[in-house]
């Protein structure tokens, strides 16, 4: 009545199990949770920080002290518009380099002690001076740096004012002194740069990917384990064929690690949509697909022989010994990857090899160093090599399943394929 | 459906864990399979369910070849029970029903109606690590019957049970058997077997010793032996040395227990029993399969 039953409807069955069992397991929910609300925050937190333009009183006592002040708190005022078009992150540094700030200017009558004022916290700095080139800038301990750069710069602008003006210049050659046009750029090997560093979005990635490998590849073996230890194996084994079964684990577990990606890439997206940050966003996304196309292939590649590592253990105690080539196959690329972040020719050579090309070769595309074909090339290779450890795995996992005494070598395995 | 072993070696390293085993089991029929412990009952349940591949030899449904589309239909009771013990009742039956080609709704009806049947109906959303060991077992019957298997493999289904659940058990497997299910169990406990089964198969040392219909088995292996009860003027087994190809198996003062050699004759017997004394009893010996048992695997 029920012998039919194609390959793909029983691998299903087999995923939609582990797919379940993970959605009810408290340790993998708590962590996913973990993980949202660290991503989360990691977008929003530095966002209201640094969205807030510091407000800064400012005592002021003689008439150089006042121009100067009163100009600083119009450059100050300026940066902030300017910095509309720039991400907020980077809206403190304003577009000339000068921070945003509201600076609220408070008189005081010469002879008063200003540093006093100073003191009771009144103010945060006090400018003294009744000559450009005689200002003393009074602070408790620190003076707030945007207060300290945008004096500087409202200082040196009025005396080069006073000294053009001396000399006798025009209005436009003051100008021209003042607020020179600078060079324009033109970048013959333009690298796509955004509002991140590429260089921090390959680490994000790749540590996504070294997260994800290590976790889910160490709940595949375990659940191996787990048939094998509870003997559920040789009812599934009766039914269906092993290789349906590593399948259907693989395609379980891989849907979960992708899932598991998307969910905090997307709760990191939207929170930086949230706030404002759209270029990353746009950055993010654009650089995404082929780290995608290769987390999935590096990721079912090494399902494979977790599965295996899973296998040849009998118990879960079993475990740490029989995965430590894995967890080597997983850390030694991660910190390979992280060591060749600049282009050469090891990075070129490590970005075609399985194991680390996963990490690499996306890398290259995002810093803009590998020619069109080149992740493609890549891509092929760690299919292949995917396609040979499913084969070998496949021949492992069915040499070693119903092996429930002892742990196996890998060689025990192979040969005691049924 | 009839299932045939056809000359079943197994080999593990050097070592012939099964040697040339052949029988049947046929339809309708209760098949009991009695061995010592690893005399390889375990092995060649495992072959059948196609679980473990023989060295040589094959297993025929039918006369042909059996196939993992075939072999999904049957019912199977692994020796080391398996399932998953942080899964809940339901849900596992469920997948080991999908697992078997059946819909998820026709798998939830199944198993429910079997949880309920077996008593487990409040059951069904615990954990099944929470079960008691007998309960478990339980579980793992359900899920040996969940597809209606054409044909059922039980390994020790009996051990571990108590005497009302072992007799719930048999009733279970009769019911399946007089459907028409040709059904394989293994087991330590002969009288159970010598209860239940249509069919025996004794096997010693990866060697079938002996199979067929229980019946036949016991009078086969029993020899010729007789019972003669006599009450005379002198002990029984006196009237023994003048029948030819007679020798004593045991005697008590009025009861002797006779072998014929294959030529002898039993009225010959009968009429030396008649002129020793009174005959009160002469009986063919029929020995039971805890007999043959030990004598076979001695």
């Amino acid at each position: 009545m029920n012998g039919a039953m194609s390959a793909w409807g029983a691998i299903r069955v087999i995923a939609g199990r582990e797919v379940s069992v993970k959605l009810r397991d408290r340790a993998f929910i708590g962590s996913t949770v973990f993980m949202l609300v660290l991503v989360t925050a990691a977008t929003l937190i530095p966002v209201l920080i640094q969205q807030r333009v510091p407000s800064i009183r400012v005592a002021v006592q003689g008439a150089a002290a006042a121009d100067v002040v009163d100009l600083a708190t119009q450059l100050g005022h300026d940066a902030q518009d300017s910095g509309t078009a720039l991400p907020p992150a980077l809206a403190v540094f304003g577009e000339g380099g000068l921070p945003a700030a509201d600076l609220t200017s408070v008189e005081v009558e010469p002879g008063r002690d200003v540093q006093q004022l100073v003191r009771d916290g009144d103010v945060a700095a006090a400018v003294v001076g009744e000559v450009p080139t005689g200002l003393t800038v009074i602070a408790a301990q620190s003076v707030p740096s945007e207060l300290d750069v945008l004096l500087r710069a409202a200082s040196s602008e009025l005396q080069i004012q006073q000294a053009a003006a001396d000399a006798g210049l025009s209005a436009d050659q003051v100008t021209a002194l003042t607020s020179p046009v600078m060079p324009s750029t033109q970048l013959l090997e333009a690298r796509p740069t955004g509002a991140v560093p590429p260089e921090l979005l390959v680490l994000v990635f790749a540590f996504l990917f070294y997260l994800s490998v290590l976790t889910f590849g160490m709940s595949i073996a375990q659940s191996v384990v787990e048939e094998k230890q509870s003997r559920v194996i040789e009812l599934l084994v009766a039914a269906l064929p092993v290789r349906w079964l590593l399948a259907g684990k693989v395609l379980g577990n891989t849907v979960m690690a992708l899932g598991q990606i998307v969910v905090i890439l997307g709760a990191g997206l939207a929170g930086a949509t949230v706030a404002g940050q759209g270029e990353v966003v746009r950055q993010v996304l654009g650089a995404s697909g082929w780290f995608v196309a290769f987390f999935l292939l590096g990721f079912v590649m090494l399902a494979c022989l977790w599965a295996v590592a899973g296998s040849l253990a009998s118990r879960i105690e079993d475990l740490q010994a029989t995965t430590v080539v894995m967890q080597v196959l997983v850390i030694v690329p991660f910190f390979a990857a992280l060591f060749t972040m600049d282009s050469g020719p090891v990075q070129r050579v490590l970005s075609y090899v399985p194991f680390t090309a996963p990490l690499l070769m996306p890398a290259r595309v995002v810093l803009g160093n590998a020619a069109p074909w080149e992740p493609v090339v890549s891509a092929l290779v760690v299919l292949a090599t995917g396609v040979a450890f499913v084969l070998i795995g496949a021949r492992l996992y069915e040499g070693s399943l119903l092996h429930t005494s002892s742990r196996l070598k890998a060689l025990q395995a192979w040969r005691a394929s049924r | 459906m009839v299932l045939a072993l056809e000359r079943v070696t197994r080999l593990y390293d050097e070592r012939r864990a099964l040697d040339e085993v052949s029988f049947t089991v046929r339809p309708g029929r209760m098949t009991g399979f009695v061995g010592a412990n690893g005399a390889g009952k375990t092995t060649a349940m495992r072959i059948v369910m196609g679980v473990l591949a023989p060295t040589s030899g094959e297993v025929l449904l039918d006369g042909m070849p059996l196939t993992r589309e075939l072999r999904r239909t049957f019912g199977y009771m692994p020796e080391e029970r398996g399932l998953y013990p942080r899964m809940r009742v339901l849900d596992q039956l469920v997948h080991l029903g999908r697992v078997h080609g059946m819909s998820r709704a026709a798998a939830t009806r199944r198993a429910t109606a079997l949880l309920d049947q077996l008593g487990l109906d409040d059951r069904s959303h615990d954990l099944l690590q929470t079960l008691s060991l007998g309960n478990q077992q339980r579980v793992q019957v359900a899920a040996a019957l969940l597809h209606e298997p054409v044909l059922l493999v039980l390994d020790e289904p009996f051990s571990g049970l108590d005497p009302l659940a072992i007799d719930a058990m048999g009733e279970l497997l009769r019911s399946r058997a007089a459907a028409g299910v040709p059904v394989l169990f293994s087991s330590h406990q002969l009288e159970l077997v010598e209860q239940l089964c249509d069919d025996v198969v004794i096997i010693d040392d990866g060697r079938v010793v002996t199979a067929g219909p229980a019946d036949e088995v016991r009078s086969r292996r029993g020899g010729r032996r007789y019972r003669v009860r006599v009450q005379g003027p002198r002990p029984a087994a006196e009237l023994v040395p003048g029948v030819a190809g007679a020798t004593v198996v045991e005697a008590t003062d009025d009861t002797v227990v006779v072998e014929l050699a294959d030529p002898a004759d039993d009225q010959a017997l009968l009429a030396a029993a008649q002129a020793h004394g009174v005959l009160r009893e002469f009986a063919v010996v029929r020995p039971t399969l805890a007999e043959i048992f030990r004598e076979v695997v001695r």
